[in-house]
């Protein structure tokens, strides 16, 4: 009896313990060793360039014996783990960041920071990208990275059609033009390419070109999303499908571009290493202007933010600087495009071919600001233009553009 | 003797609870990841949770908003209700028909059972990036094969009107657990019944009809329900293969609620959302419970009631 009551002690024991186990993992992190002062940092990067980053934490991490920057890739739905993280009251204290309007009210305000470093400091950054990185006039990240939007456009193709390169400063006529002569049916060959279903943040560049935006300081879409102006930009492209020379794609167009059947698109910089892999011959020019008008681009920017939570915060600012230094830019070049100043002046960014594309386009697109910082819930007015552009674009559909328009401004 | 009494007692108390703490594991688990978040979005069903600002109290503003102040609420419900109405009665025939197929003598059939059931253990996200390709319209091997029929295939995913098809199409594809469930309940029909069937001069039609039906119907009961529940929940495909679109055609209620959450980071409103779905299911289950009794058929049943009747006075 007593060696039956033994064993069934023991197993409750051993239950107990394997239930403790099971869910109590992973409390011990918090405690810092040794007064040494533990940081989280989260990026959305993955594979080759995590490599990287981590060999820039671990030089960080020598150079500061007194904090550990410990490196938490997020990959693919970044943004959902943050946001997780942030309603968990568990956001990691140094993190990636792009869509500051929506995470402003977790993220911990730098310029009292920035202005501590001298005004050198923040001198040495591009001004347009400030922009970027702020919500209600304050300066919620450091830029790390950026780029603009061009339009690429496939060499070969320019060739065959004994046509000349486009060139700086040419309008959206010449782009047209271009592409009726680069469209070419027998072979399934269209002459330009745009997303059938554009994401509106990117979009909103095309109707700055024309002097137009979706909304107003004061966050009206009404008379702006559908004000003359904007609804030229959608006809023109709605008429270069219609007309049969562009096709709309699922993507940005980048696909098509590397299967060799389209000749030009716009995008990023994203696109140059995956062209380059699919052995296109390709070069890169400026956005288009409109008649009367200039060439504007959207900044997709990524920065580097502080969590309002965090409880270390100088030392998180000590590693947001050294993320941002001259060194750390320069390490990631190959694959970002630096955001100081003196990084592209001495590594003579402003000669290469195609890079010096981005940063012009850089300095033509000062102080636009993208309507989702302008409005509250941008990520429903984002989805409603999503909508409206679709309705435009879609083949079965095909709606008119003011219709649309006067509509989706409701 | 009344202390060896006291401890064979305790040991018996002891001997009633070790099954529990045997399953003890599971229980922590569900508690904790089911029951628990369960409980906190019901809760947090009556708050507006922007998740990056402090949660606050509006009682059923989250409801009233659904029913009175969100059309795309009604469409996504309806989008989704459309969809189980096409894929319930076709996932259940595709997987009844194959699983009859397997069933019969004849050379390889191993080979086929494998090949039918691969789609059900492929995750979710590689079945919808296939999905996506073979649809495209230019260059799918759908239009592709339908063009050597002379046809001209629709534009699937890109015309309003053929995307919920499509998803229809994907998602019936993968009926292969299904199918394993009527596979094994068609074996395990007794062939004695078939043979004197087949003495009486009954065809395959008839033996289908007479016997495998009646007999298979509690699983169809099963399956009917299970089809039914996760055609109401389905989110994988229209999330990867078409993100609601073309024209919000396949917005889901489950993208639906997901975009609330995740997207507009509405968690609260999202939560209000999923909570009526659950009501819906639980009610359309409830009904299907309710129907069973005129349509499923238990086999004890029978052996039992005449025996019992015989018995009796």
């Amino acid at each position: 009896m007593l060696k039956a009551k033994g064993k069934s002690l023991f197993i409750v024991m051993l239950l107990v313990v394997l239930s403790l186990t099971a869910c109590g993992g992973g409390t011990g992190n918090k405690a810092d060793q040794g007064g040494k002062q533990t940081i989280r940092f989260a990026t959305w990067d993955s594979e080759d360039n995590l490599t990287l980053q981590q060999e820039l934490i671990d030089k960080f991490n020598e150079q500061h014996p007194d904090i550990q920057v410990n490196l938490e890739a997020y990959g693919s739905d970044y943004d959902t783990k943050i946001t997780a993280g942030m309603g968990a009251k568990d956001a990691p204290d140094v993190m990636y960041m792009w869509n500051y309007p929506t995470y402003k009210d977790a993220l911990e305000p730098l310029d009292p920071y920035i202005e501590k470093e001298g005004s050198d400091f923040k001198d040495n950054f591009y001004d347009t990208l400030w922009n970027y990185n702020s919500a209600d006039d304050q300066i919620l990240g450091l830029p790390v990275g950026y780029t603009t939007h061009v339009v690429y456009y496939n060499k070969d193709l320019f060739d065959a059609a004994g046509i000349p390169y486009p060139q700086d400063g040419w309008t959206w006529e010449d782009l047209q033009a271009d592409a009726k002569k680069l469209a070419n049916d027998a072979e399934s060959i269209s002459g330009f390419a745009f997303s059938g279903k554009p994401d509106p943040y990117d979009y909103e560049m095309f109707l700055w070109g024309n002097g137009a935006s979706y909304v107003d300081d004061q966050g009206n879409l009404e008379g702006n999303l559908n004000s003359p102006k904007s609804i030229e930009v959608l006809t023109m492209f709605q008429n270069m499908l219609k007309e049969g020379y562009a096709i709309t794609t699922e993507g940005s167009g980048a696909t098509e571009m590397k299967s060799g059947k389209v000749a030009m698109f716009t995008n990023g910089a994203w696109s140059i290493g995956s062209l380059r892999e699919a052995g296109i011959n390709f070069g890169v020019v400026e956005l288009p202007k409109s008649k009367d008008g200039s060439a504007i681009s959207i900044v997709s920017s990524s920065g580097i933010s502080m969590s309002k939570e965090s409880s270390k915060k100088d030392a998180a600012w000590e590693f947001i600087k050294f993320w941002t230094s001259e060194e750390a830019n320069k390490a990631r070049i190959d694959y970002e495009l630096p955001v100081l100043k003196s990084v592209v002046e001495s590594e003579n960014l402003k000669n290469d071919e195609l890079k010096k594309v981005f940063y012009h386009m850089l300095e033509m697109s000062e102080k636009y600001t993208p309507a989702s910082f302008k409005v509250d819930n941008w990520s429903e007015i984002s989805e409603r233009l999503e909508l409206a552009f679709e309705s435009i674009f879609n083949p079965s559909t095909l709606m008119d553009p003011k219709a649309v328009l006067d509509d989706a401004a409701q | 003797m009344e202390q060896a009494a006291k401890s064979y007692k305790r040991a018996r108390k002891l001997a009633k609870w070790t099954p529990y703490l045997f399953i003890s594991p599971w229980i922590v688990g569900i508690l904790l990841f089911t029951v628990g978040p369960l409980v906190f979005s019901l809760i947090m069903s009556f708050f507006n949770w922007p998740v990056t600002s402090k949660p606050k109290f509006i009682g059923l503003g989250n409801y009233s908003k659904m029913f009175t102040d969100d059309p795309q609420f009604y469409k996504s419900l309806w989008i989704t209700l459309k969809f189980a109405i096409f894929y319930v009665p076709l996932s259940l025939g595709i997987s009844l028909i194959l699983a009859l197929l397997i069933t019969q003598n004849v050379k390889g059939v191993k080979i086929f059972r494998t090949i039918f059931y691969l789609p059900a253990v492929v995750s979710g996200v590689a079945v919808s990036i296939i999905w996506g390709w073979i649809f495209n319209t230019k260059y799918g091997i759908l239009n592709y094969a339908l063009s050597l029929l002379g046809i001209e295939g629709p534009k699937w995913l890109v015309d309003p009107n053929s995307a919920i098809i499509s998803i229809v199409i994907a998602s019936a594809w993968g009926v292969g657990t299904m199918m394993l469930i009527f596979y094994t309940n068609i074996k395990g029909i007794s062939p004695d019944l078939y043979e004197s069937a087949a003495i009486d001069g009954a065809g395959p039609f008839r033996q289908f009809w007479s016997i495998t039906l009646p007999l298979i119907t509690p699983t169809l009961f099963f399956n009917l329900i299970t089809s039914t529940i996760s055609a109401l929940q389905q989110l994988t495909l229209v999330l990867l293969l078409t993100n609601g679109g073309p024209l919000k055609s396949t917005y889901f209620y489950g993208l639906f609620v997901y975009n609330n959450a995740f997207k507009h980071h509405k968690l609260g409103y999202a939560s209000a959302n999923a909570w009526f779905m659950f009501i819906i299911i639980l009610l359309l289950t409830a009904l299907i419970f309710r129907s069973s009794s005129v349509w499923v058929f238990y086999e004890n049943e029978v052996k039992n009631k005449p025996a019992r009747g015989g018995k009796g006075k």
